[in-house]
């Protein structure tokens, strides 16, 4: 694993007396893609509004690039380069497609661009746009797409900050089939350009396909951490995902 | 009849001003403003302390727009804590804070009498010489406003302010900070609105508290809505229509015969009646917002 990128530790959350995240620590390289896997209501969610700044950690510090995020604003943290996309992204209804990934970059986003025309520049945008095959849709209002489209014009808006660290929550939720293939790719060509990503999912084939290692938390705590071809013969895995009777019987045979 | 065309073409033209700064907190940043008049205030005042103080018409804007500065500054920190619901009475309830100020602190404002006197712009110029030039003066401020909006609102700033009108958790999560967008909105607004009170202080040559009741708000607001929430030109249009309306409606209460007290009640109903129509039927307004229009960068 190269240079950590995201560093979490001891990180904890209760919801009043319910405890949704115990002790987790992990840690993600610059140039890895990790899985982070749970049953429904497992802390997945938790730890990814945690790790983006959009919740606080009762106890716990995360790093990011070796600087902790303690106290550190959702807005600021995108700045530094950690991104996010959201598990049901919504989008606005009087902006373009094209209109919303132009607005992804803050380049000559300032008030006094306004007036000398920095920013005008937008072969990225239309780069990104036609990656994800949103170019049929590019006039469109962002919130007549389809729920799959929605996905993807996440992921390409979230792509357009240059993150360091993209933490995708259930990307693929909605996506046809055909466009998850498509999306592996893409992923990992940006992987190799140095995007880190941190992929909250529940397919597990796509977790194969793109994650070189998968982290599985259970009722708050990390149950797993290792190769996703080796979490079907993780039993404490297993149990959490089809029950104790079940990861015996696989575990015996 | 002439002069009393180009009273009410000046009197468009400086609620124009109003009705763009508004449409530019409400239409495009998603700043439900309630307290829209008080910045118009900012402007009058600024102008009448000014006069009081022998300081001149210079001070008189500066002074207006270090007021309408300060009342956005505040404005702005109120919203850090509060939702945009509960942000807009706040800001009603500013507003009524300070016009409460103003009617009772006679020592700065004049009071419940306000200040009288303040020279005309272009008093030494025979009529109808002089408010035609207050007239090019206000066409000219309303072109230079139309102007900076447009240029603010097609650029990617504007696209940000978009965004956080519509998506706030996602523009947060690109990085935008919503605080500073929505400060920088609400102080290039007040400007707009602090210029027209200062020039509709030296037309009108009085300012008094009255001038600052909520439901000069809610005629901005009818404007805004009635012309096209989200387009500048609605926005415009939206006043000028208004302005027509109720000053006509003196000429309708004659034609029909009716006691003279129904004319405020009349110009009630054109605000509120206005409002119901355009929100049920027409939302959009008379000129609707452009989506995926030109960008100029």
């Amino acid at each position: 694993m190269a240079e950590a990128v995201l560093t979490a530790e001891h990180i904890a959350k209760a919801f009043g007396a319910h405890k949704v995240l115990s002790d987790v620590r992990f840690c993600i390289g610059a140039d890895e893609i990790v899985g982070l896997l749970g049953p429904n209501g497992s802390g997945k969610s938790t730890l990814l509004n945690i790790v983006s700044g959009f919740s606080r950690p009762d106890a716990g510090e995360i790093l990011f690039l070796g600087k902790s995020l303690a106290g550190m604003p959702s807005h600021k943290i995108a700045r530094h380069g950690l991104v996010r996309t959201f598990q049901l992204p919504s989008m606005p209804h009087r902006m373009t497609v094209r209109e919303v990934l132009r607005a992804g970059s803050r380049d000559g986003a300032g008030l006094l661009n306004s007036f000398t025309g920095k920013g005008s520049e937008d072969a990225n945008a239309d780069e990104l746009i036609e990656q994800f095959a949103l170019a049929p849709v590019a006039h469109l209002p962002a919130s007549s797409l389809s729920g799959g489209q929605k996905k993807l014009l996440s992921i390409a808006v979230a792509l357009r900050t240059r993150p360091k660290l993209l933490c995708l929550d259930e990307p693929t939720a909605g996506v046809h089939p055909q466009l998850r293939g498509r999306m592996v790719e893409l992923l990992k060509a940006f992987n190799k350009r140095g995007v880190a990503m941190l992929v909250v999912e529940h397919d597990m084939h796509f977790i194969r396909e793109l994650c070189g290692r998968c982290i599985v938390l259970d009722r708050g705590e990390i149950i797993a951490d290792c190769a996703p071809r080796e979490l079907t013969e993780n039993e404490r895995v297993v149990e959490a995902y089809l029950g104790k009777s079940v990861a015996r019987q696989k575990v015996s045979a | 009849m002439f002069e009393f065309l180009i009273h009410v073409s000046i009197m468009a033209c400086l609620y124009g001003l109003l009705s763009l700064s508004l449409n530019l907190q409400v239409g495009f940043a998603g700043l439900v403003n309630f307290g829209q008049v008080i910045l118009f205030g900012c402007g009058t005042y600024g102008a009448a302390i000014a006069f009081s103080h022998q300081l001149g018409p210079v001070a008189g804007i500066a002074l207006g727009i270090v007021f309408a500065v300060v009342v956005a500054a505040a404005f702005a920190r109120l919203g850090r804590n509060l939702g945009a619901d509960y942000w807009g009475i706040a800001t009603l309830a500013v507003a009524e804070v300070l016009r409460i100020l103003a009617n009772n602190e006679a020592w700065l404002t004049g009071g419940a009498q306000g200040v009288s006197g303040i020279p005309l712009l272009f008093g030494d110029k025979p009529r109808p010489m002089g408010p035609l030039m207050t007239l090019g003066l206000c066409v000219a401020l309303l072109i230079a406003a139309w102007w900076l909006c447009q240029r603010l609102t097609t650029s990617r700033y504007g696209l940000a302010l978009k965004l956080m009108r519509e998506e706030p958790q996602l523009a947060a999560s690109l990085g935008y900070d919503l605080a500073v967008l929505k400060t920088q909105t609400l102080m290039v607004a007040a400007v707009l609105a602090a210029a027209s009170g200062f020039v509709f202080a030296h037309y009108i040559t009085f300012v008094g508290p009255d001038q600052l009741v909520s439901s000069e708000t809610f005629l901005i607001w009818a404007m805004v809505i009635i012309g096209g929430s989200g387009n500048h030109l609605g926005a415009i249009v939206g006043a000028i229509l208004m302005q027509f309306l109720f000053a006509f409606v003196p000429f309708v209460k004659d034609a029909l015969g009716l006691p003279s007290e129904y004319v405020a009640a009349m110009r009630l109903t054109l605000v509120g009646g206005g409002l119901l129509v355009f929100l049920m039927w027409r939302t959009q307004g008379l000129i609707p917002e452009r989506i995926g229009g030109k960008q100029n960068g």
